[in-house]
């Protein structure tokens, strides 16, 4: 696929930090409502290349674009209001804020009042609401942070390792909020629990030593066994 | 109605002890307070919402002082006025430092800021000595005029004037700490990138509660100014830097009434001890590390949630037996 028909578009990207190279030539593309996944070993430059997109890391060359518009060099605040959500994956949040004020700094951010989709997706939140969010566990910190991060229904979602260290339950309802999502929200998720991966992405790329090492695009591909060797 | 109540009761509950203490103790002491309580609570908004630990206060103090100062000294006699170019002057002077300040680190932030309060000192001291008649200070305590209905240049209605300015701005802060400003706030200095994910520019908050911290600092120069009626470059002194940053420490970082509550133990002790021994930095250096040892949480810090408990508990029970009522 190329950058055509592509709401974002990754082109030959390069990131160094200091001297020493990291991201070498990365292309990605993704269609609007596609779930792209991003595997590969520890040191690979799967959040390397997150933080990128999103604005926190500048790269040495390339281009990002989000429907033709370039996103490098516009700080991360800018680039979220253009549409590009970045959910970490230190599950940190506002810890000395509750729920409902971590929900209205996204609200107020992105004049999009409506809680209704973030509470159909988690409606453990909604009696949540009043508590500080420093003593949330760890899947209600993740629920918390995907949905600030839906709120104004941003184009693109980038999703660093979503399921690390939370409860099979857990897992399994991202998974289907992540289906649901990809309804009219292209994701970019980082992870590996590759059969969550397979589950659920369009395509997959596969990074190694800072480059992509493979593209799997077909059903036929995405599989368990054939993700695993890039791991 | 209720919601307002709850809003209001603590504002109201601190400013009615404020004006009780004004018929035991004197009217200097009760007006010092009122002033230094308006000082400490800009930095105690920047260190306690944002995380800015700032010992340039003496600055922003000057500039709001001097602003008055010159108005009542070369231009004008109303002292309203005065306050008013006052704290224009500190509004402005925030506002072309915040920029440079605001993108540096707490602790670089609290350097440059002590910088700067030295500049200020040389600056009124030697350097524009010709305007601010260097250590003498300019002294303007006639030129004010009076002025109907509220008279400021009297101590008594000074006091009243205070109390209400003091009382605007503690519902301004309390606002403020309600509103997604202040939640934002709390953010950048919680986690400065992860606001950024969410489509916030961290140095536009900075910015903003920069400058209003400040203001609210000029605000108090302006009136100190008025009180005295003389401001001389004593008022910017480095050595005074870390008075709002005690008062603050002692009465409780981040709370509300911790700058009134600071400002009394501070103004008290410091009055008290002062009638017995001269050097009075000495006997108050080792009471404040004590207190700080005993509390680090300060009077209010530790106090407030002990009064909560003793004057909500019987609210809280009621209001659970509404509730379990109406889930019935």
């Amino acid at each position: 696929m190329s950058a055509q028909n592509a709401l974002l578009a990754v082109e030959a990207l390069s990131v160094s930090y200091g001297e020493s190279k990291v991201l070498f030539d990365i292309s990605l593309f993704v269609e609007s409502t596609q779930i792209v996944a991003c595997v590969g070993r520890n040191g690979a430059g799967k959040t390397t290349l997150l933080k990128c997109i999103a604005g926190f890391l500048k790269p040495a060359s390339g281009s990002v674009t989000l429907d033709k518009v370039n996103l490098v060099g516009r700080p991360p605040y800018d680039i979220a209001n253009l549409g590009v959500k970045y959910v970490p994956q230190d599950k940190k949040v506002f810890s000395d804020l509750t729920v409902r004020e971590n929900l209205e700094l996204g609200s107020y951010a992105t004049k999009d009042y409506n809680w209704d989709p973030v509470t159909t997706f988690f409606p453990k939140l909604k009696i949540l609401m009043d508590r500080k969010a420093g003593y949330l566990s760890g899947g209600e910190r993740q629920m918390l942070m995907i949905g600030r991060a839906i709120l104004g229904k941003p184009k693109v979602l980038l999703v660093d390792e979503p399921t690390e260290g939370l409860a099979p339950s857990i897992v399994s309802h991202l998974k289907s909020v992540f289906r649901e999502l990809s309804r009219h929200t292209a994701l970019i998720i980082v992870e590996q629990n590759l059969p969550l991966v397979c589950a659920i992405s369009d395509k997959v790329y596969a990074l190694n030593d800072g480059r992509i090492v493979a593209e799997l695009n077909d059903e036929a591909s995405i599989r368990v066994d054939v993700c695993e060797q890039y791991l | 109605m209720r919601k307002t109540i709850d809003w209001w009761w603590g504002i109201l509950l601190a400013f009615s002890l404020l004006a009780v203490m004004r018929a035991f103790l004197p009217l200097p002491f009760v007006n010092e307070i009122m002033i230094f309580s308006i000082y400490a609570i800009g930095c105690s908004f920047l260190l306690g919402r944002v995380g800015f630990i700032s010992f340039g206060q003496p600055a922003y103090l000057a500039f709001g002082a001097y602003g008055t100062a010159f108005y009542l000294f070369y231009f004008g006699t109303n002292p309203f006025v005065g306050i008013f170019v006052g704290v224009a002057a500190g509004f402005i002077a925030a506002l072309i430092v915040g920029p440079l300040f605001v993108r540096l680190r707490s602790d670089y932030f609290a350097l440059v800021n002590l910088a700067l309060a030295v500049i200020i000192f040389y600056l009124m001291q030697k350097v524009l000595a010709p305007i601010t008649k260097g250590d003498n200070g300019l002294w303007f305590l006639t030129n004010m005029t009076s002025t109907p209905l509220l008279d400021i240049t009297r101590p008594n209605h000074f006091f009243v004037f205070a109390f209400l300015v003091a009382l605007l701005v503690w519902a301004f802060y309390k606002y403020l700490d309600d509103t997604i400003f202040g939640a934002c706030c709390l953010a950048t200095k919680i986690n400065e990138d992860k606001l950024q994910f969410i489509g916030y520019s961290n140095f536009k908050i900075r910015l903003s509660a920069f400058v209003i911290a400040n203001t609210t600092t000029a605000l108090a120069g302006s009136l100190y100014a008025v009180y005295i009626g003389s401001v001389s470059p004593e008022i910017t002194s480095p050595a005074r830097a870390a008075d709002p940053v005690v008062v603050i420490l002692l009465g409780g970082v981040g709370t509300l009434y911790g700058p009134i509550v600071g400002s009394i133990a501070y103004t008290g002790m410091k009055d008290v001890i002062s009638k017995l021994i001269g050097n009075w930095e000495m006997i108050i250096g080792p009471l404040l590390v004590i207190i700080m040892l005993a509390g680090e949480k300060g009077i209010w810090g530790t106090l407030e949630p002990w009064l909560k408990k003793l004057f909500f508990r019987n609210t809280s029970s009621t209001s659970n037996k509404s509730n379990a009522g109406t889930d019935n």
